[in-house]
C-alpha cells in the first residue's frame, strides 16, 4: 500500500509470560502494535495471529482481552497507552457465543448500556449496528433462528459496542466456504477501517485469508532443544510487517507471487514452530 | 405407504398425521384389550368410571384433590426457593459445601426421617410440608447445581467482555440463561412430589388428601376406586406438566426455538 505509514503504538504486550500449575505456557512475549495511517483516508489496523493448535494462543489471547493476569508483564493500550481491563478489548470466541434469552435487538441493548448509559443514546447506537450489519429485518428474532453467519455478525457487533476500538476474533474463518470467507474477510476490513484506532486481531489457521488482510503476522511457537524437542513455553517467533513488505491492501494480492511465496514460507515455517 | 413404514424405522419421521394415526390406533388397541382382560386384579373401564362417580359423589374425592394439590404446590413452592437460593449460591465457593450436603441427602428415606419432623412440626399439615419440602430440595439441588457448574468459561468471559461486573454475570449467564432449564427441573421434580405425595399423607393422615383416599381404599380392597384415583392422580400430574410446559413456553419462548429441529 503506497503512502501507508506506521505512527504511534496502540497495543503494546511487554515480557508476558504465563506459567499454570507449574507449567510455562507462554514465555517472553514481546509486541507491539502502531496505528497505520494513510493520508486523507481511516485506517484501522488488522493483525494475523498464526501458530499450531494448544500452542497457548487462546491465553495470549485472554492476556491481550484482560481475562487472565499473566505471571509476569503486561499489555497497555490505547492512545495514550495505559493497561489493559475486561472490557476494553471486544473479543469474538469461534462458537459466537450470544445470550440465547435475548433476542438479536435486545443482545446489542444490553452491550451498548455499558458505554452508553442514556437509554436513547444506547438505542441509537444499537439501531446504527443493526442497519450497518444488514441485520434490522432480524432484530426481533431469537439467536436460535439465525444462521451461523448471522450469528458472527451479531456476535462482532455487540462486541463492537462495548469494546474500545480493540476486536479480537477466534478463527472468523473456520468452517465457511469460500464465498463467505471472502464476504468475511471484507466484513473485517469494514470494521477495521471505521475508526483509525480500531485494531482487529484475528486468531486463524487459514494461513491464506488472513495474510491477505492483515497488515501484520504475527507466528506463536516454541523453541526447540538440540534433540529438535519443543521447550516449553510459546513465543512469538515470527513477526511479518506487510506494509513494509508491500503485501498490504492490494485488490489481486492472491494472485501476486510474492504474497503466495510468503504463504508457502509460512506453511514451512509451521513444522518448525 | 412409505411414510406409514417410517414409524418402524430407527430415527423414522412420520408426517404429522400419520404420527396421530399411529397414536389413535394405539390407544384403541390398549383400550380394546382392557375391555376384554378378564383379570380379576384389572377392573373393566365400566366398574372404573363407576367407582369414581361414586367417590366424587359420596366421598369427596374433588375435595380431597384440592386438599393434596394446594399441599404439593405449597411444598414445591417453598421448595423452589430454598432450592434456586442453595443452587445459585454455588457461585461463591464458601457455599458449595452446603450444596454438596445438601444433594446428598437425596440418600435418606422419608420414612426414617419423619420421627425427626414430627417432633420438629407442631401439626400434620407442617408435617407433611416438611417432609415435601425436603424430599423436593435434595433432589431438587442436585440437578441445580449441575446447572450451575455446567456453564462454561466462555459463556462466563463473553459476559466479562461486555463490561458486566461479576454479579451481573451471574445474572444475565448462570440466572437469566438457563432459567428454561430450571423450568424443565422444575416440570420433573414436580413429578416426583406428585409422587412422594401419596406416601406422606400416609405418614400424617389428618387433613385427608387424596393419598389418604388412596391408602383407605387399598385397606378396603376396592380395586376398582384405587384404580379410579390412580387414574385421577394421573391425569392431574399430567395435566400440571402441560401447564409448567406452558409457563414454559410463556415465559422463555426461545428455549423450543432452532433452525436444525430433528
Amino acid at each position: 500500500m503506497p503512502d501507508a505509514q506506521r505512527l504511534a503504538t496502540i497495543l503494546k504486550a511487554e515480557n508476558i509470560s504465563l506459567t499454570l500449575g507449574g507449567n510455562p505456557i507462554l514465555k517472553d512475549i514481546n509486541v507491539e502494535i502502531r496505528d497505520v495511517a494513510r493520508p486523507n483516508q481511516t485506517t484501522g489496523q488488522i493483525v494475523g495471529f498464526l501458530g499450531p493448535s494448544g500452542i497457548g494462543k487462546t491465553k495470549f489471547f485472554e492476556i491481550l482481552a484482560g481475562l487472565i493476569k499473566p505471571t509476569t508483564g503486561q499489555v497497555t493500550l490505547g492512545n495514550p497507552l495505559r493497561p489493559v481491563e475486561t472490557g476494553m478489548v471486544g473479543v469474538v470466541q469461534q462458537n459466537y457465543p450470544l445470550f440465547m434469552h435475548r433476542t438479536v435487538k435486545s443482545n446489542l441493548l444490553v452491550a451498548a448500556k455499558k458505554l452508553y448509559p442514556r437509554e436513547s443514546e444506547a438505542m441509537e447506537r444499537m439501531r446504527y449496528m443493526l442497519d450497518r450489519f444488514g441485520l434490522t429485518d432480524k432484530q426481533e428474532l431469537y439467536p436460535a433462528q439465525l444462521s451461523g453467519g448471522q450469528k458472527q455478525r451479531i456476535a462482532i457487533a455487540q462486541q463492537l459496542l462495548s469494546s474500545e476500538n480493540f476486536l479480537l476474533l477466534d478463527e472468523p474463518f473456520s468452517g465457511l466456504d469460500v464465498n463467505m470467507v471472502d464476504e468475511v474477510s471484507e466484513m473485517i476490513c469494514e470494521i477495521a477501517h471505521l475508526h483509525e484506532i480500531n485494531t482487529i486481531i484475528i486468531v486463524s489457521h487459514d494461513i491464506v485469508a488472513t495474510t491477505a488482510i492483515a497488515d501484520t503476522l504475527w507466528l506463536m511457537g516454541r523453541d526447540r532443544d538440540t534433540n529438535d524437542k519443543p521447550i516449553p513455553g510459546a513465543r512469538i517467533k515470527h513477526s511479518y510487517d506487510l506494509i513494509e513488505m508491500g503485501l498490504y491492501g492490494h485488490k489481486d494480492i492472491l494472485e501476486s507471487s510474492s504474497f503466495r511465496e510468503l504463504v508457502k514460507q509460512i506453511r514451512g515455517l509451521f513444522h518448525t514452530l | 405407504m412409505n411414510n406409514y413404514m417410517d414409524v418402524l424405522k430407527p430415527n423414522g419421521r412420520p408426517t404429522r398425521s400419520t404420527f396421530l394415526i399411529m397414536v389413535v390406533v394405539q390407544v384403541c388397541l390398549a383400550v380394546l384389550l382392557w375391555f376384554l382382560s378378564n383379570s380379576p386384579l384389572l377392573p373393566t373401564p365400566i366398574e372404573i368410571m363407576s367407582a369414581l362417580k361414586r367417590l366424587i359423589v359420596s366421598e369427596d374425592l374433588l375435595p380431597e384433590l384440592w386438599t393434596s394439590m394446594a399441599l404439593s404446590l405449597e411444598s414445591m413452592g417453598i421448595a423452589i426457593l430454598i432450592s434456586l437460593l442453595i443452587a445459585y449460591a454455588t457461585v461463591v465457593p464458601f457455599f458449595r459445601p452446603l450444596a454438596f450436603l445438601v444433594s446428598k441427602f437425596r440418600f435418606l428415606t422419608l420414612v426414617g426421617l419423619s420421627f425427626v419432623f414430627t417432633l420438629m412440626t407442631h401439626s400434620g399439615h407442617t408435617l407433611k410440608v416438611s417432609l415435601l419440602v425436603f424430599g423436593i430440595t435434595v433432589f431438587l439441588v442436585t440437578n441445580l447445581v449441575a446447572v450451575v457448574q455446567s456453564v462454561t468459561r466462555n459463556e462466563l468471559n463473553h459476559a466479562r467482555t461486555l463490561r458486566m461486573p461479576e454479579w451481573q454475570v451471574v445474572w444475565e449467564v448462570i440466572i437469566l440463561g438457563k432459567f428454561d432449564i430450571v423450568f424443565e427441573l422444575i416440570r420433573q421434580n414436580f413429578a416426583i412430589s406428585w409422587m412422594m405425595l401419596t406416601l406422606v399423607e400416609g405418614i400424617s393422615r389428618s387433613e385427608g388428601g387424596i393419598g389418604t383416599m388412596l391408602l383407605n381404599q387399598n385397606k378396603h380392597f376396592h380395586l376398582d376406586a384405587v384404580f379410579a384415583i390412580q387414574i385421577v392422580i394421573l391425569l392431574v400430574g399430567i395435566g400440571v406438566d402441560q401447564f409448567i410446559g406452558f409457563l414454559k413456553n410463556l415465559f422463555c419462548p426461545y428455549a423450543t426455538l432452532s433452525l436444525d429441529q430433528r
